[in-house]
C-alpha cells in the first residue's frame, strides 16, 4: 500500500446523493468543502433511481399542517415531530432552489409546478419530472456543483470516520486503487444514503450497502428506529437478476390497479378507502398476503396494471417505466407488470436535531442515513425533500462549526491499515458472505417477522461476522470493508426489532398481539449506539 | 439457469502494456443483462475485474460498455452467449472502468439568473428530450469528430442546448459551445442511434446550437459563403463546367417497356459537381424502364443550410422543391444523394415520397449485370445508413455487379456537417481513417451511394471511389461487350 495522502478542509461531505450534494453545496458558502463519493458524482447514490416526486406544499387548497398530518399518520406517529415540522415547512424552499438553479419539472398549463397524487396523502402534493424526478435533481445539483468550489474526490469510499477524543475529525477512505487517502476536517456530514442492499430483494443501487450506518455506530454515534425498514409494495419480479427492481409509486397514483391472480382489486380487502394509494406498509403487506396464500402470479408477484390509461398519459408520465419494462419485453401500455415487496428505504438512523446534529460532536448527518423524520414509514415523494430540506441543514451546521484542525492519533492510522491488511488473508469471498446475509435478512427479518425469525437471523449475523472477507487484490479492499458494514446494519435492523415489541408501521412482529393502535402505542423510539441500547416508552392517558 | 461463454477485455495499469482478451463461463438465470454476467465472474471466477455500475436500473449512466462493437448499458441489455465485452472508446483506467470524470466535469455548469421563475409549459417540454440524457458518454465513445478534433462529444452539446433553451439562464453561452467543438460534428447521426435514451443529439442539439450561433454572426466563414451561394443561384456549388440539369431534357424515356416512373432530384453535388455519375445513373434507369421526370427548376435541398444552422431561407427552399414536383403529379422522387435523400425524407414534409436510388432499383428489380473481376468494398454514407436506416439494398445491387465483396466497419468520413469546408483538416483526418479501413479490404474499389462521400473518399484515398450506377453502368457493358464478342465468334 502506498504512503497515505492527506487531504485538509473545512467540511467534509460524505456521499454524493441527493442530500450530499445539497449539503456540500450549503457548506462551500463558509469553507473549503469536499465532496466524497464512491462512484461519480451524479451516477451514486439512490435519488438519481427515484422516480415518482418530490412532497411539497404549494398551493392554496393544501396546508402544511395537512402535510404534517399525513405524514405522521403515514409514519404511525413514530416520527420526530420537530423533524416533520421542519421538512414540511421548508421543502416548498428547498423546491424553489432547484427550480432557480435550473430544474426541469413538469409544469401546469397555468405555469405552476405539476403534482400528482401519491399513496397516504390527502392532497395531490408530489412534485415530478415525469418518473425521472430523482434523476431530474441529481442532475441539477451536479450542474450546480460544477459551478462551485466544492471539491469532489470521485470513486472514493470513507471507510472508517476520525475521532480526536469524542469529536470526528474526518475520515479515513479508500481510493480506486485502494489506497488510504486520510481527510482533516473542522465538520463532517454524513450522507451515505440507505443500505437495503441487505436484503435479498432490493431496490437500492449498488451503493445502498448502509455504509454510513456503520460508520456512525462505529464511531459512538446514536441510531434510532433501525427496525423501520420499508418494502415498496411495488418492485419487478422479472427477470431473476433484476428482481426488486423499483415501479415507481407514481405508476398508482397515475391510476395503476392491483389486481391478484383472479383478476380481483384486492385492496377492496385491506384498505377499501385509500385503494391502491394506500400507504406502503399497507400496500406491501397486503400484496405480501395475496402471494403467501396462493393468490400471485407464475412469477410470484401481483399484477399492477396501467393497460386502461391511454398510451399517451404512459408515455409521457412514466416514460421510463415504459422503457425499462419494453426492455424486458412487456409492453405495460398493453399487458399488466408483475410486481411484489422490495426492500426500499430504511426509515430508521442517525438521531439528528433539526440541524443536522448527530450525538457526536463534529458529526452532522442528512438524508436516508437518518432516523425520525419519517417514523416507522416513508410516505412516498418525501425522501426526496428530506434530501434538500435537510442536506441544507446539516451542510450549513457544519459550515457554521469553528475551524479547529483536529488531529487523529497516528495508531489510529495503522490499526486501520493492519485491519485492512487482514482482507488479504481473508477466510471466505465476500460475495458468498453477502449472499447468504441477504437471504437471512429476507427471511427473518423482513415484511413479517417473530421473535424466533430475528433470533436465528441473528445468529446467522453472528455466523458470517466471524468470517473474514478475502480481498484479491487492493481493489478488492473497499468491498469486503462494505460486507463488515452490511453486517453492522443487518445487526442494527435485528436488534431493534427485537426490541420493539409492537407492530407498527413497517415492522410487524407476528408473534405479538397488541391492543394498541399507533397513535396509542406506549413506546417511542428505539435507540443503539456503542453504550446502550432500548427503547423509549411515554405515559399514553386512558 | 443458463451457460454462456463470453470474451472479456482485461487491461492491468501495474503489468499490462495493452488490453487482452480472457474468455470466461458462466451459468446465469434466464433473462440475465450483461451486467449479470459480469457479476457472477467478479464473485465466482474472478475477483479482480474491475467495472462501473450502479442504479442497475438503466438511470444512472455508469455502467455503459460495448458489447460486440456497440456500446450498451451493461444493466439493461440481455447477455447472450459468444458476446464480447470491451470498454468504451475512452481512456481504460482498468479492464471495462473508463475515465469518465474527464468529460463530466468540463460539462457547462447551469448560469442561473436570479428570480427567474418557472418556465412555462413549452419551454419545459422543449428541455425534456435532452435533460434524459444520463451522461453514460456512449455518444462520446462513439463520436468520430471527437477522436481526430478538439471536441467535448454529443453530450456537452445536449447541455449547452439545454441551457439555451431555458430561459432561467442568463449567459449566452453559444461562445463556449463552439470552443468544445460545436463546428467539428459531421452530423453523422452515430451518436442518436447509440444513445441509450434516443437523444436525436444532431437534430435537437447540434444544428439547433448552429442556428444561434448563426444568429449571432458567428458561422463559419466558409459556411456563410456556401450560404451566400444558394441564396444568389439555388445551388450550393458554384458553376465550374456543363451542369446535370444542362445536360438533360425533362423527361427521359427508358429504352424499353415502361415498367415505372419516377421524378429525380438531383441535389446540388451531382448537379455541379459529379454530373457524369448522374448521367450513369440515367442509363441504368433506361435500361430498366424506369422513365424519369427531371424538373429544371428544382433547387438545393438546403440540407447544407440546416447542417451548419443557417435556415433563414430554407422555407423558400422547401416550397420551390416541393411545387417543382406536384406541379408535374409526381407522386415518388428518387434521390441518389444520401444528403439530398436524408433531408427530403426528415427535414421536408413533402406530399409526395422519397425514395433513394437504391430503393427504387431493389424495388423494380433489374437486369442482372456482368460480374466485374473486381473486389469491391462498401462505404455507408451516413445520411443513407442512419439518416434514411437503408444499408441492405445497396449491398444486394453490389453484390450482382462484382466477384467480391468485402465489408468494412461504417463510419464516418468527414464529409458531412460542413466539416469538408469549413474544417477541411479534420474532414482530412476522418478521410484517412477510412483509406486505413480501404486497405486492409485490399478491395480494387471502394463504392458509395453519396456524392459528399464519393468525392471527400476520393480525395483521402488511391483506390478509385464509384457510385453503385457507375457500376452496374460498367457491369451493362462488360455484359454487352461479352455478348458483342460471343456473337463476333459465333
Amino acid at each position: 500500500m502506498h504512503a497515505d495522502d492527506v487531504v485538509n478542509c473545512h467540511v467534509l461531505v460524505i456521499g454524493s446523493g441527493g442530500a450530499g450534494a445539497r449539503a456540500a453545496l450549503e457548506a462551500s458558502r463558509y469553507g473549503k468543502t469536499v465532496l466524497v463519493s464512491r462512484t461519480l458524482t451524479g451516477k451514486g447514490g439512490c435519488t438519481t433511481m427515484a422516480e415518482g416526486g418530490y412532497n411539497a406544499v404549494l398551493r392554496k387548497l393544501d396546508s402544511c399542517p395537512m402535510h404534517v398530518e399525513d405524514t405522521l399518520r403515514g409514519g404511525a406517529f413514530l416520527n420526530d415531530p420537530a423533524l416533520v415540522d421542519v421538512l414540511v415547512h421548508e421543502a416548498p424552499d428547498r423546491m424553489a432552489d432547484l427550480i432557480a438553479w435550473g430544474a426541469v419539472f413538469d409544469v401546469t398549463d397555468d405555469r405552476e409546478i405539476a403534482q400528482r397524487p401519491f399513496g397516504g396523502q390527502r392532497f395531490p402534493r408530489t412534485c415530478y419530472a415525469g418518473d425521472r424526478t430523482g434523476h431530474e435533481m441529481m442532475a441539477t445539483l451536479v450542474e450546480r456543483l460544477r459551478g462551485s468550489g466544492v471539491r469532489q474526490l470521485q470513486d472514493t469510499a470513507v471507510i472508517e470516520l476520525l475521532k480526536d477524543g469524542n469529536r470526528v475529525t474526518g475520515a479515513a477512505m479508500l481510493d480506486r486503487d485502494g489506497d488510504l487517502i486520510i481527510c482533516y476536517a473542522d465538520a463532517t456530514v454524513l450522507a451515505t444514503g440507505g443500505g437495503t442492499r441487505i436484503y435479498d430483494i432490493s431496490t437500492n443501487c449498488a451503493a445502498g450497502t448502509g455504509d454510513g450506518f456503520a460508520l456512525g455506530y462505529r464511531a459512538g454515534a446514536e441510531l434510532i428506529d433501525m427496525e423501520m425498514v420499508q418494502f415498496h409494495p411495488t418492485g419487478a419480479v422479472y427477470p431473476y437478476d433484476a428482481r426488486g427492481r423499483l415501479i415507481t409509486e407514481a405508476v398508482r397514483g397515475e391510476g395503476g390497479l392491483l389486481l391478484n391472480r383472479d383478476g380481483e382489486r384486492f385492496m377492496t380487502r385491506y384498505d377499501p378507502e385509500r385503494m391502491e394509494l394506500s400507504t406502503r406498509d399497507v400496500v406491501s403487506r397486503s400484496i405480501a398476503t395475496e402471494i403467501l396464500e396462493g393468490r400471485g402470479t407464475p412469477h410470484g408477484g401481483v399484477y399492477l396494471d396501467v393497460s386502461h390509461l391511454p398510451a399517451r398519459t404512459i408515455e409521457e408520465r412514466l416514460p421510463v417505466m415504459l422503457e425499462q419494462f419494453l426492455a424486458f419485453g412487456v409492453d405495460i401500455r398493453k399487458e399488466p407488470m408483475e410486481v411484489a415487496p422490495t426492500a426500499h428505504h430504511i426509515m430508521g438512523g442517525l438521531r439528528i436535531t433539526p440541524e443536522g446534529q448527530t450525538t457526536l460532536p463534529g458529526l452532522f448527518a442528512c438524508g436516508e442515513v437518518t432516523g425520525g423524520v419519517h417514523g416507522a414509514n416513508r410516505l412516498g415523494g418525501n425522501a426526496l425533500a428530506d434530501t434538500q430540506v435537510f442536506g441544507k441543514r446539516a451542510g450549513e451546521s457544519a459550515g457554521k462549526e469553528a475551524v479547529r484542525g483536529g488531529t487523529v492519533a497516528r495508531s489510529r492510522i495503522e490499526e486501520l491499515r493492519a485491519h485492512l491488511d487482514g482482507y488479504y488473508g481473508g477466510t471466505t469471498p465476500p460475495a458468498e458472505i453477502v449472499g447468504r446475509l441477504r437471504l437471512a435478512m429476507w427471511d427473518g427479518a423482513g415484511i413479517f417477522r417473530t421473535e424466533k425469525s430475528l433470533v436465528e437471523t441473528g445468529r446467522v449475523i453472528d455466523e458470517l461476522a466471524a468470517l473474514t472477507p478475502r480481498a484479491a487484490g487492493s481493489q478488492n479492499l473497499l468491498w469486503c470493508r462494505t460486507v463488515e458494514n452490511m453486517i453492522v446494519l443487518s445487526r442494527l435492523i435485528v436488534k431493534g426489532a427485537l426490541l420493539r415489541p409492537e407492530s407498527r408501521g413497517a415492522h410487524v412482529r407476528k408473534d405479538i398481539l397488541q391492543d394498541w393502535t399507533p397513535d396509542r402505542s406506549p413506546y417511542m423510539h428505539t435507540y443503539q449506539s456503542l453504550s446502550r441500547a432500548g427503547i423509549e416508552t411515554r405515559e399514553v392517558q386512558v | 439457469m443458463k451457460e454462456m461463454t463470453v470474451r472479456v477485455s482485461r487491461f492491468d495499469p501495474e503489468n499490462d502494456t495493452e488490453p487482452h482478451f480472457e474468455t470466461y463461463t458462466v451459468s446465469v438465470h434466464e433473462g440475465a443483462r450483461v451486467l449479470h454476467v459480469l457479476h457472477v465472474i467478479h464473485d465466482t471466477l474472478d475477483p479482480t475485474l474491475s467495472y462501473r455500475y450502479c442504479c442497475e436500473a438503466g438511470q444512472c449512466g455508469s455502467c455503459s460498455l460495448r458489447v460486440n462493437g456497440e456500446p450498451v448499458l451493461a444493466c439493461m441489455q440481455e447477455a447472450k452467449d459468444g458476446m464480447t465485452i470491451e470498454p468504451l472508446n475512452l481512456p481504460v483506467v482498468r479492464d471495462l472502468t473508463v475515465e469518465m470524470e474527464d468529460v463530466l466535469a468540463r460539462l457547462a455548469p447551469f448560469p442561473a439568473r436570479e428570480e427567474a421563475g418557472l418556465p412555462t409549459k413549452e419551454e419545459i417540454e422543449a428541455m425534456k428530450p435532452l435533460r434524459d440524457c444520463i451522461e453514460c458518454l456512449s455518444c462520446v465513445s462513439e463520436c468520430p469528430a471527437v477522436d481526430v478534433a478538439s471536441f467535448l462529444g454529443p453530450t456537452a452539446m445536449c447541455q449547452e442546448m439545454r441551457i439555451a433553451l431555458d430561459p432561467r439562464a442568463d449567459q449566452n453561452r453559444i461562445r463556449n459551445a463552439i470552443e468544445e467543438g460545436l463546428f467539428t460534428c459531421t452530423t453523422c447521426q452515430r451518436c442518436r442511434d447509440v444513445c441509450p435514451k434516443n437523444i436525436e443529439i444532431p437534430g435537437k442539439a447540434i444544428e439547433k446550437l448552429r442556428e444561434i450561433a448563426n444568429r449571432q454572426g458567428l458561422t463559419l466563414p466558409r459556411h456563410q459563403d456556401v450560404a451566400r451561394l444558394v441564396e444568389d443561384t439555388g445551388r450550393s456549388v458554384d458553376r465550374t463546367k456543363p451542369t446535370f440539369l444542362e445536360q438533360v431534357p425533362e423527361v427521359i424515356e427508358p429504352d424499353g417497356p415502361v415498367r415505372g416512373e419516377v421524378g429525380f432530384f438531383v441535389g446540388c453535388m451531382y448537379n455541379g459537381r459529379l454530373p457524369e455519375t448522374a448521367l450513369d445513373m440515367i442509363e441504368v434507369m433506361k435500361r430498366n424502364g424506369i422513365r424519369l421526370i427531371i424538373p429544371h427548376d428544382q433547387v438545393c435541398c438546403g440540407s447544407p443550410l440546416i447542417r451548419t444552422g443557417q435556415t433563414r431561407i430554407l422555407p423558400a427552399l422547401k416550397k420551390r422543391n416541393i411545387e417543382a414536383f406536384t406541379r408535374r403529379g409526381i407522386t415518388t422522387v428518387m434521390t441518389m444523394c444520401a444528403g439530398c435523400g436524408s433531408t427530403l425524407k426528415n427535414d421536408y414534409d413533402t406530399p409526395y415520397t422519397i425514395k433513394d436510388v437504391t430503393e427504387i432499383l431493389t424495388e423494380y428489380g433489374i437486369e442482372p449485370p456482368a460480374a466485374l473481376d473486381i473486389r469491391a468494398t462498401y462505404h455507408d454514407p451516413c445520411h443513407l445508413l442512419r439518416g434514411q436506416g437503408i444499408s441492405r439494398e445497396p449491398r444486394e445491387l453490389l453484390k450482382t455487379v462484382v466477384r467480391e465483396f468485402v465489408e468494412m466497419p461504417s463510419r464516418c468520413c468527414g464529409a458531412g456537417g460542413g466539416v469538408r469546408s469549413g474544417l477541411p483538416d479534420q474532414a482530412a483526418a476522418l478521410g484517412r481513417q477510412r483509406d486505413d479501413e480501404i486497405k486492409k479490404t485490399h478491395a480494387d474499389v471502394v463504392v458509395t451511394v453519396c456524392p459528399f462521400c464519393e468525392f471527400h473518399i476520393a480525395d483521402s484515398t488511391d483506390r478509385p471511389v464509384k457510385n453503385i450506377c457507375t457500376l452496374l453502368l460498367e457491369g451493362y457493358r462488360e455484359k454487352d461487350r461479352k455478348k458483342g464478342v460471343k456473337k463476333e465468334s459465333e
